[in-house]
């Protein structure tokens, strides 16, 4: 049985320091926006989890074109694993803008480019599991899996481009013209965006890690006959 | 060039195989067009159209029936293969696989295309619109094109899987969404009268997708069919 690497553990002690010391930091030293007032606060976290959630799925990309070239299931497991985890943190990002939706646009869910394309998303990466679902061995699973992640990472651009435009009414985070529609985040309000956005890399990086481990040592023992 | 040459011959002896085994069986595309029409009537009743429809709501259905039956021609063309083993014939021809892949795209995107074509003047018939015109059916090859390019690569994939072609539509819809929006708005700027220029950014993002996924069956073909 592999090891536990060092890093690994350090990074266990690691992830729920800083996203005690986020939450506290969000909590307690940020201002409290003008209009939107407490439920303002959901946005630190909630463009984390989608900000990881995309990570993840250009590292089960990356990952499924790793284990095409090399033919190792490593890739695989890190692929799978990937995917699981971005997954779960779409789900985050859609749920938690919800919680913000519903005092600020008054309703739970809008058909906006941002919220619809990271609901195809999810629904995407649903079938990925169906897909992998259905195949017999573990090499189909490897195989297809790697070339279905790699061309649904290609397509999300497409469908986000697609829906946008439409015309959007979701907040711009990061504005590219300064036509004054993005919302402006005091230093404070920034510095809690980024230790957000570092939190949840760091939570995204052990997560995956974990659950790379967990599917290899699972083969392992498969091979063994456990 | 004779390396070409073959390549190019092998991709038309599958369209050519395809087409065949279609004039002798029929059992591909009657079963398209009456599916599509089938859509057709069901949203008819199940939206409560109107006859007079704007250009929007005809193009929506245009696209959605031309989207269900493409599903059944893919499913059928790749399901095909798999019976009797014709697939192993297939990849003993000596080119790469990547013929197959094309070969397959242009019968699928045949198919769906006459499908498309004999909709037209019905839709003509049902919703007092002109939909014979050039900038649509420019709209519908591209349109058409990147959705079977997509749909063929993806067929090649559910078809191995236990649940076979049940498959194919939890994988091609979401990933064919954009595809749809391009082709729904881009249609529908066209039958309310805009020139190909006041769409043409739908146009470009339905381009770009043909190319994505030729690129994407060229690459991985080989990839999916091995063994």
């Amino acid at each position: 049985m592999p090891k536990k690497p060092r890093l690994l553990t350090a990074l266990d002690i690691l992830t729920p320091i800083l996203i005690l010391g986020a939450l506290i930091f969000i909590l307690f030293f940020t201002p409290i926006e003008r209009t939107m007032g407490h439920v303002q606060k959901v946005f630190y976290f909630h463009v984390a989890s989608a900000w990881a959630g995309m990570l993840c799925f250009i590292l089960a990309a990356a990952a499924g074109g790793a284990y095409l070239v090399t033919r190792r299931l490593y890739w695989d497991a890190l692929s799978l694993s990937s995917i699981e985890v971005g997954w779960v943190f779409g789900l985050a990002a859609i749920l938690s803008g919800m919680i913000w939706a519903q005092p600020i646009w008054n309703t739970w869910w809008v058909w906006d480019p941002r919220l619809t394309t990271t609901a195809i998303m999810e629904l995407i990466y649903l079938a990925y599991f169906i897909l992998r679902n259905g195949l017999k061995t573990p090499e189909a699973q490897a195989r297809l899996g790697a070339i279905y992640a790699i061309i649904a990472a290609l397509t999300v651009p497409l469908t986000f481009f697609s829906i946008r435009l439409f015309r959007t009414i979701h907040p711009v985070v990061i504005a590219t013209g300064g036509d004054g529609s993005a919302f402006n985040m005091t230093p404070r309000m920034l510095t809690a965006f980024l230790i957000s956005l570092a939190t949840f890399t760091v939570l995204l990086v052990t997560l995956v890690w974990h659950r790379t481990r967990l599917v290899t040592l699972q083969r392992i023992n498969q091979q063994k006959g456990l | 060039m004779k390396a070409l040459q073959r390549y190019l011959d092998a991709v038309w002896q599958i369209v050519r195989k395809d087409i065949t085994v279609e004039w002798r069986g029929r059992q591909g595309l009657p079963l398209m067009l009456v599916f599509a029409l089938l859509i057709v009537f069901l949203f008819h009743f199940a939206l409560q159209l109107s006859p007079d429809l704007q250009g929007g709501l005809t193009a929506g259905l245009l696209w959605v029936s031309l989207a269900f039956a493409s599903t059944l021609g893919l499913n059928r063309s790749s399901s095909l293969e798999q019976e009797s083993s014709a697939l192993d014939g297939l990849l003993l021809i000596p080119v790469d696989r990547s013929a197959i892949f094309f070969g397959k795209a242009i019968s699928n995107f045949g198919f769906t295309f006459l499908v498309a074509l004999v909709l037209l003047p019905v839709f003509n018939l049902f919703y007092e619109q002109n939909m014979l015109n050039l900038p649509l059916i420019l709209v519908i090859v591209l349109g058409v094109g990147a959705y079977t390019g997509l749909g063929t690569l993806l067929a090649a994939l559910s078809i191995q899987t236990r649940t076979r072609d049940v498959l194919l539509p939890i994988l091609l819809y979401p990933l064919a969404l954009p595809i749809l929006i391009a082709a729904v708005e881009a249609s529908r700027g066209v039958l309310s009268g805009e020139a190909l220029s006041d769409v043409q950014s739908w146009l470009f993002l339905l381009l770009a997708s043909n190319i994505l996924f030729t690129a994407a069956g060229l690459m991985f073909f080989e990839t999916i069919l091995e063994e």
